[in-house]
């Protein structure tokens, strides 16, 4: 099986800035790979050259066998990659029901009562259907962190790219939260930026270190969150001493 | 079917008017009309532009200039009436909107406003320092006059401008039921998270500025062919973008029906402070700078949602709903 994300060589600098220093990442789909690192570890911009928001000064991006490199980020979006943003990005003076409807009808390329439908199973899928007519903007936070994965299985994404989406919540809020994207790894790829280990490790299957623009580690949670150059990074012990 | 009734209703009212105007001397109605309908388009459009697509365009007149420049232009060499090139106005501001777009959409939001603002007055300078296109004193259509049968002139005018305000409204609704609409919705909202969604952010934004561009064109040569001369200060005239913003603002930013109640109140404040007041100049327009604030402060998203939602009447919503069957079903 050839993965569905594959990522080789990824560099990008901004001056001095090395914010991705020869990266290489291979997602494969009923996968979910978490990356953590410190701030500035260049998590954020990994996602954005995958995404296409960034552009690499080297290297390439592969999506389901196609070199997306070039590829702007509205038609990487319509070919499955799409993200979810920390900070959720409801548009906020349109309903839930159209904020899903977006979705369909640009990412998923679906057109009248087919996109209804598709939307209205959605809904359905993340407890929104009572929330239908509700102004995205008037959402709780954990209704619009839902909102935000809504919107990426709306446009029937392969890849999920989730960008810290369970910050701010509360333990139990998080929970749930992991619960549903286990869920979505049934059809879909995940990789998942996130700071809080213990959601990560209840469903990441991998986990990618990165620090400094550069991947230290890739390997099953346990291993990666319990290994010193990770306590040494985020809490400034010497690997002898964390070990 | 609604739809259908309501466009047979404007289009027997404003022919009927048009012909029985003459009759009883309504030439001064027909010209105020007119300009309103011509303003209304304006506003419509600028409204598809600020409220819609996120396009805070301040030099919105430079394309009324240009497609008066374009009608008074060609109709006095080619020696043709002037309702004849008026189709060409539309084209050429099209294109000449299509063509500002490429340089103006590299700058984002406030930075748009000021450089579309600028271009605007750039192109002024340019034509008034130019004689070849009638430098500082414009044009007047004496030459064609002979063409223009002026028994007919208020009504054709009056009817030209009552059918592109009809195209205005009607139009930008039918565009924004359509998925343009959507995606247009969801850019002025998050163009970022519209873009990762798959819209087409700098597409969906170019459409919309080249039909605004070309509409304010046409509603430009129209007004001017009325007056039946113009200079560049008149036609590139930043008054005009003050103007669709003040009737938007006021009427309802960001809904279809917002410029209508804004055309109504600008002209009729126009009226009341002008003629009943006799403010003259500068009073007027601290007068309706005043009556805006006023508006503002009570109505900060202008007078339609007021109305919409105090009184739960549904105008030209484009809102989309879930079917009801969801909606009965959740609330079990």
């Amino acid at each position: 099986m050839t993965a569905l994300l594959n990522v080789s060589g990824l560099s990008k600098r901004f001056g001095a800035v090395v914010v991705a220093d020869q990266v290489d990442i291979a997602v494969y789909v009923g996968e979910c790979l978490g990356v953590i690192g410190p701030n500035g570890a260049g998590k954020s911009s990994v996602f954005n050259l995958i995404a296409g928001t960034l552009s690499p000064d080297a290297g390439t991006v592969r999506f389901d066998g196609v070199d997306v490199t070039n590829v702007p980020a509205y038609k990487r979006a319509r070919a499955g990659i799409v993200r979810a943003f920390q900070i959720p990005q409801p548009f906020p003076k349109l309903t839930v029901y159209e904020n899903l409807l977006v979705a369909a009808q640009y990412g998923a390329g679906l057109t009248g009562g087919a996109a209804e439908d598709w939307v209205v199973g959605v809904l359905r899928e993340f407890g929104l259907a009572a929330k239908a007519e509700l102004f995205g903007g008037s959402l709780t936070l954990l209704d619009r962190k839902r909102l935000e994965l809504a919107k990426a299985v709306a446009s029937k994404a392969k890849l999920l790219l989730l960008d810290e989406v369970a910050g701010g919540l509360t333990e139990r809020e998080v929970e749930e939260l992991a619960a549903l994207i286990v869920t979505l790894k049934r059809d879909h790829a995940i990789i998942w930026v996130e700071h809080i280990a213990h959601a990560l490790r209840a469903a990441a299957d991998r986990i990618l270190l990165l620090h400094f623009g550069k991947k230290l580690l890739d390997g099953p949670p346990v291993e990666v969150l319990g290994s010193p150059v990770v306590k040494q990074i985020y809490m400034g012990l010497a690997a002898d001493e964390a070990a | 079917m609604k739809a259908a009734v309501a466009f047979i209703l404007y289009v027997a009212v404003a022919a009927a008017a048009g012909l029985v105007a003459p009759i009883y001397d309504w030439a001064g109605a027909l010209r105020f009309m007119s300009e309103m309908f011509l303003y209304l388009a304006m506003a419509e459009l600028w409204n598809l532009l600020a409220g819609y697509a996120g396009l805070l365009c301040m030099g919105q007149q430079m394309f009324i200039g240009l497609g008066t420049y374009c009608l008074f232009y060609a109709s006095l060499k080619l020696n043709v009436s002037p309702y004849w090139v008026m189709p060409l106005s539309l084209v050429f501001s099209a294109a000449m909107a299509a063509l500002a777009a490429l340089f103006m959409f590299r700058l984002r939001v406030i930075y748009f406003a000021i450089g579309t603002w600028i271009l605007s007055d750039m192109i002024a300078s340019f034509i008034s320092r130019t004689p070849e296109l009638g430098g500082a004193s414009g044009y007047q259509l004496s030459d064609v006059l002979p063409l223009i049968n002026f028994d007919w002139f208020d009504q054709v005018i009056f009817w030209i401008a009552a059918g592109l305000a009809f195209a205005a409204v009607w139009g930008s609704y039918t565009l924004m039921r359509s998925s343009i609409g959507l995606g247009l919705m969801s850019i002025r909202d998050n163009d970022l998270a519209a873009a990762s969604l798959g819209v087409d952010v700098w597409m969906s934004r170019f459409i919309v500025f080249v039909i605004a561009g070309a509409g304010c064109g046409l509603a430009g040569a129209v007004y001017f062919t009325a007056q039946l001369s113009m200079g560049p200060g008149q036609a590139f005239d930043p008054n005009w973008v003050v103007a669709m913003l003040f009737i938007t603002i006021v009427g309802g930013i960001g809904t279809l029906e917002g410029p209508i109640i804004g055309t109504a109140i600008y002209f009729g404040l126009r009226e009341i402070f002008t003629n009943e007041l006799n403010l003259s100049g500068a009073w007027y327009l601290i007068a309706l700078g005043a009556a805006a604030m006023v508006l503002m402060l009570y109505a900060p998203n202008g007078l339609w949602p007021e109305i919409r939602d105090r009184f739960g009447v549904q105008g030209l919503s484009v809102r989309r709903h879930p079917p009801k069957t969801l909606l009965a079903e959740a609330a079990e």
